[in-house]
Formats: C-alpha cells, structure tokens, sequence
C-alpha cells in the first residue's frame, strides 16, 4: 500500500471549503463534460495558441473537475485512475491550479454558449478562484484590489474628501462650459428618481465620463444624485470569487440607496459591475431591494427616445463599431439596447463579427487587466479580437464596459490598429442639443439635418441585387426619397449600367450569381470611369466584410447589413452622399 | 520579469513595461519609458507632470488622483491627454517611473 501523502495546510482548507461550494449548476457542469472539444474553437486564448491544449476549456475544467471526482463523484473514489480522479496535497499544485483559473481563462463564457451539454466553465472557474483566494493563493494585483475594496469601500482606495473634490471640480467645469451656475452634481440630495453610481477610476483617473453623465442629466432635467458613499457599483467579488467580498461591496452600495430613499439606481457603463449590482449581488448579499437598477444606457435609450434630451448625430462623425462586454452582453443579456442608442447618436456604424453572444471577450476581461503576470500571455491570445476590429473597418470600438475600454486599448497599442475606444455616455454627451437657456427674441431657425427632411431629390442611384423582392423594395425606398432610381440584377449588368449612366451612387449586393459583388466592386474601383462613384455595399452575408476590406482598393463609402430597413437605407445613402459632396 | 531595453538603458519591466525598482529612475530613464507611450520629445509640460507624479508618489505610495495632478501642475484634464495618449494612469505614471495602478486601468 502506498504511503499516505501529507497534505499542506492550504491545500487541506481548499478541499474542505470545495464541498460548501457545490450548487446543482456547478456539479452540472463538473460532471456533465463529455470532452467533445466544441468549446475549443470558442475559447480566444485557444484560436491564438493553436498549438497549446492547456489552453483548451475542457482542459483548464479538467483541472477543477479532478478534484471534484477524487473526492465528492462516487466513480473518482471507486475508480481515480479510469476517470482521471486526483486530489492537491501542496501549495506548489495550488500555484499551478491559480495559473490556469487565474491566468488562462478571462470568465468570458463564450465556450459556455457553445457546449451542447451546457457546462457552464465560468461559474466553477469562479468558484476554483474564490476557494483559492480563501487561502491567499492569487495574483497580486487581485489581492490589492479586493484589499481596498473591504477597507476603504472602493477598489481603488479614493478617499471621501478627494471624491467630492472631484465631483466638484467637474462641477465647476460643467457650470463653465454650459454656462449655468445652476448645472449641478448633487451629491446624497435625498428622494431623487435616480441615483448614479460609479467606477472608481471614473474618479481617480478619467472623470471625463462624469461631466458628460452630469450634462445628460441636466438636459434631460432629471431629478438625480450621487452619494458620497456606497458610490463604488465595481465588484472584485466576481472576478475573485470571492461571495463574501461581493455581497458586502453590493450591501453597502444598496443601503445607500435605501438611506437616500432614491427611486431607481442607475449603473454607469460597466460590465462586471452591472452584472454584480443589478444580476449578482442580491444573492450574494442575501438582500432583497425596494428599488429599480438599470444601466445607464437604457436610462439615456430613454431620454433619446422620448426626446428629453435632443440629440444631432452629426456631431459624431466618425466610423463606428459596437464591442459586447462579456458581462453586460453575454451574461446579462443587453445585446439590443445599445446597438439602438449608438445609431441614435452616430450615423454611421458598422457591425462587428461575430457579435452579440458570440463576440470574442476584449481580452481583457475577469479581472485580467489587474494581473500584470499574465499581460504578454493576453495581448498573445488578443490576436483574435485585434483581426476582427480590423475587419470592421471603424475607426471607432464603442463599448459598454470600463474594463473592455482598457482591454481594448491595450491590445489596439500592441497590434497598431490606430483606433480609438469609447463608451456611449461619450457619444450622447457629445451629440446633445441644449436648448438656450435664455429665450432668443426672434424664432429659432429650423434645427438642420432632421431625418427625412431632405430627401434625395436629384440623385441617380443605381441599384444592384439578384433578388427581385429586394430589388423593388430598395429601388421604392429611394423613390419615395425623391431620388431617380436605375435597377440592374447582375453584376455586369451594373458594370454596364455604371459606366453609361454615371449614378451618383451605386449600390450593391454581394453574393449573386455570376460575377460577386466583391469582383463587381473591385473592376468598379479599378475602373477610371467608375473609379469615382462612391459604393453602398447592402449585404445579408456580413461575413463577407472582411473580403471586401482586404481588397487592395479603397474600402466601400457605405455598409448596410440585411435584413434592412427603410431609414437603415436612407439614412447611410444620404450619409455617403452628403460625404462624397463635402469631399469635392 | 521581461528587460526593457533602449540604447544603452536596460531595465527589469514588469509584464505591462512598468519599472520594477522607483529607485533606478533618473530623467534618462524617463526619456526611454517614454518612447513606449508615443512620446518621442519630452517637453517642460511633460517633465512638470512626470515630477510631480514621481515626488507624489515618493511621498505617499500611491499615484494621486487625477483631481490633485491637474489641481498641482494647473494643467486641465484635456491637456493631460494631449501630453500622454494613453492617459494618466497608464502612460503618465509609468514614464514617471511608479508601479502599475491597480483596479480597473
């Protein structure tokens, strides 16, 4: 019989607390992997180390699940070596164990929407990092983090007096700049509709987005505050796995509110951190609350909507593209809403793929940002996410999440992509229309650039799709905008029709019989004649995006996915107009 | 840990390319972290920040809040992104020679 291994204080403190952690959705998903490698091409880290296992997700649950089988699944203990069953007896195995939770896996969940059987990898690699924090085993900058944010109630150690400082300072800067002593930051007004809370480095580093969440508010004239405490909605919690530290971080944030007696608490655009306040912390927390919690992009979807605040587009006038937080998106579900705010603010965005749910995580995700051990290991595996930024051809990631902004960033540095990332509280700062303040005495002028005022009275639009439906639908939509429409179903025909009739714009589908729309496009491009007239791609393969930004010509003036509608059509045709004009 | 290397500089980095030791920085030093952060000509705009950061940080252990560092060098919050692109926390205070800021930057 084998000698009884001796077993370290810490590895023994794992093991026991491994049990308390076990919920019928983590066993699920500890037993229920069948090793049919799905996951594998949907894990980032693995596509950019295709050579390495390790980093495989079914590999990385292995490492968890061996543990488990060795000492809770009856097959680990009547059959360790058939099902692979092992325990930790040292602090080097619990070391090895942190490297993979910790630094091999960002808690993205994209493999968890792609298994057929639905282990959710995330949740018990969340739980593998809280048992592992439980005694002291993580990376450093976690430990610094979740320090500050049990001791000084936000994570990043800002104290009172410089947090109110800041709020007034940029107070201040506000009055200035709208030019009203009467533009507020309320800091704990009691009874207010809405209570705004925040990430810490909005204060410590960049406060930038709340001058331009305090200009929101003004126009929208809404009753808000911010608090003085309990202002932190961030939660190293999730990232560390750590309930106790989420649920006490979310308390405090939730008693505030209560005490303020606020209406609704509205979370600044932060992924973890609406996921942890809004999805997470009541559990965790074991708290229930009395008011609402939305993120702050549903709460300015709704100024915009209702047209409490008004916005002109125009103002943002750059290319576009629309990054999914892992967080925000994949785990709490909010895909939609920003897409409609940013084409609200923006006129010209293009889709990313893939997105939504399966969007690639930022890289940068799970507190990844704050573990500098493993940065060269995670600007690596973000080969992936810098080809398909590129591919969208935006000079601009809008994104919903602090931590994606710096994920982002990082990787846009390292891969020189040259573009630049922001968030959409940014944007509809930037596009508001305040109303003067003081009524002029003559009739303001008619507000310029509404939707649908000008129509596209004297253009020549020739329009380019095998399918005859779509054909007439796009060829009505323009008539109805006044513009003169010539239709052609095949790609040389519209090559014919280009050169004969000059149109001020073409536009085009992509896959048709015969010659496809990229060849059409690129002999368009390559063509003196035709060379000129800017190109509206209208495609229901976005896929194919990427084929058209490779060519070595210049890059299409408009991009529309189908299915389109109506104002999609318009109002990119009249954008690509109104720039090819300005252009000459 | 990885080495920068610039010239004849060679320095332990962390994995992010801040310096590991604040006690080997020196305005060489400076000059050489900031050709990592697209700042190739050092101005006196960017040495009164890089300084003040540097003896804030001698002083108290922990890089200032944004607030102070504008407050201190009179510089508005734009000018600081105008000097260093990718921001206080990042770019400014790894020329100044302080470890990574911790959190969400």
């Amino acid at each position: 019989m084998p000698a009884i291994k001796e077993r370290s204080h810490k590895a023994q403190k794992v093991l026991e607390r491994f049990e308390k952690k076990l919920n019928r959705q983590i066993v699920g998903s500890l037993v229920a992997c069948v090793h049919c490698g799905m996951c594998t091409q949907s894990c980032h880290y693995v596509l950019a180390n295709p050579g390495d296992p390790t980093y495989a997700p079914a590999y990385k649950g292995d490492q968890i699940r061996k543990i488990f089988k060795r000492h809770f699944d009856w097959t680990g203990r009547v059959l360790p070596f058939w099902v692979k069953a092992k325990s930790v007896y040292t602090d080097e195995q619990l070391e090895e164990l942190k490297d993979v939770v910790f630094g091999k896996c960002t808690n993205c969940r994209r493999c968890t929407i792609n298994c057929p059987m639905g282990v959710d990898l995330a949740t018990f690699n969340r739980m593998a990092r809280g048992l592992l924090v439980s005694v002291g085993v993580m990376p450093e900058g976690v430990a610094v983090v979740s320090k500050d944010q049990w001791e000084l109630g936000n994570q990043m150690g800002v104290l009172k007096e410089d947090y109110i400082d800041t709020l007034e300072w940029m107070e201040e800067e506000m009055q200035m700049e709208l030019d009203d002593p009467q533009a507020k930051i309320p800091i704990d007004k009691k009874d207010c509709d809405v209570y705004y809370s925040i990430n810490p480095r909005e204060v410590k580093y960049d406060p930038r987005t709340i001058a331009d969440a305090a200009k929101i508010f003004y126009a929208a004239k809404e009753n808000w505050t911010m608090a003085s405490e309990g202002w932190d909605m961030t939660n190293f919690g999730l990232f560390s796995g750590d309930d106790d530290l989420g649920g006490s971080v979310a308390v405090r944030l939730y008693e505030k509110v209560e005490e303020l007696n606020a209406r609704k608490l509205v979370i600044s655009e932060c992924g973890h951190g609406y996921r942890s306040t809004r999805c997470e912390g009541q559990n965790w927390g074991k708290k229930d609350v009395n008011f609402t919690m939305e993120s702050s992009v549903i709460t300015m979807l709704d100024y915009v909507k209702s047209g409490r605040i008004q916005i002109d587009a125009g103002k943002n006038d750059k290319i576009y593209t629309y990054h999914d937080s892992c967080n925000f998106a994949r785990s709490c579900g909010m895909y939609e809403e920003p897409r409609e705010l940013l084409k609200l603010v923006v006129n010209d965005f293009r889709e990313m793929y893939p997105n939504r749910s399966e969007n690639y995580c930022c890289t940068g995700g799970g507190g990844a940002m704050s573990m500098s051990e493993y940065s060269q290991r995670r600007l690596k595996s973000a080969k992936v996410k810098a080809d398909q930024l590129k591919a969208t051809g935006a000079n601009v990631v809008v994104t919903s999440c602090h931590n994606c902004v710096d994920g982002l960033n990082d990787l846009i540095k390292h891969y020189k992509l040259g573009m630049e990332v922001t968030q959409l509280v940014n944007l509809v700062a930037e596009a508001l229309v305040l109303e003067p303040r003081v009524a002029p005495e003559e009739i303001p002028a008619a507000p310029e650039a509404v939707p649908g005022a000008d129509g596209l009275k004297g253009k020549k639009i020739l329009v380019t799709d095998d399918e005859p439906d779509f054909l007439t639908f796009i060829s009505t939509v323009l008539e109805d905008n006044e513009a003169e429409v010539i239709k052609a179903s095949s790609g040389d025909e519209a090559l014919k029709l280009a050169e004969s009739e000059q149109p001020d714009l073409i536009t085009l589908d992509l896959s048709m019989p015969g010659r496809s729309g990229i060849e059409v496009f690129e002999t368009l491009r390559k063509n003196s004649k035709t060379q000129n007239i800017p190109v509206c791609i209208i495609t229901g393969r976005p896929e194919m995006r990427k084929l058209i930004y490779d060519r070595p010509v210049p890059p299409p003036e408009g991009y529309v996915d189908k299915p389109a509608d109506e104002d999609d059509i318009v109002l990119n045709i009249r954008k690509v107009l109104k720039a090819g004009h300005e252009k000459s | 840990m990885p080495w920068f290397e610039h010239g004849d500089l060679k320095l332990e980095v962390d994995e992010d390319g801040f310096i590991q030791d604040p006690s080997v920085w020196n305005e060489d030093v400076a000059k050489a972290l900031a050709t990592t952060e697209d700042v190739n000509d050092m101005t006196e705009d960017h040495w009164k920040l890089v300084n003040y950061l540097r003896n804030y940080y001698l002083e108290f252990g922990i890089a200032p809040m944004i607030r102070k560092l504008c407050k201190e060098t009179g510089y508005p919050l734009k000018k600081i992104y105008e000097l260093f692109p990718s921001g206080p926390a990042k770019g400014a205070c790894k020329v100044a020679g302080l470890p990574k800021p911790t959190g969400c930057v």
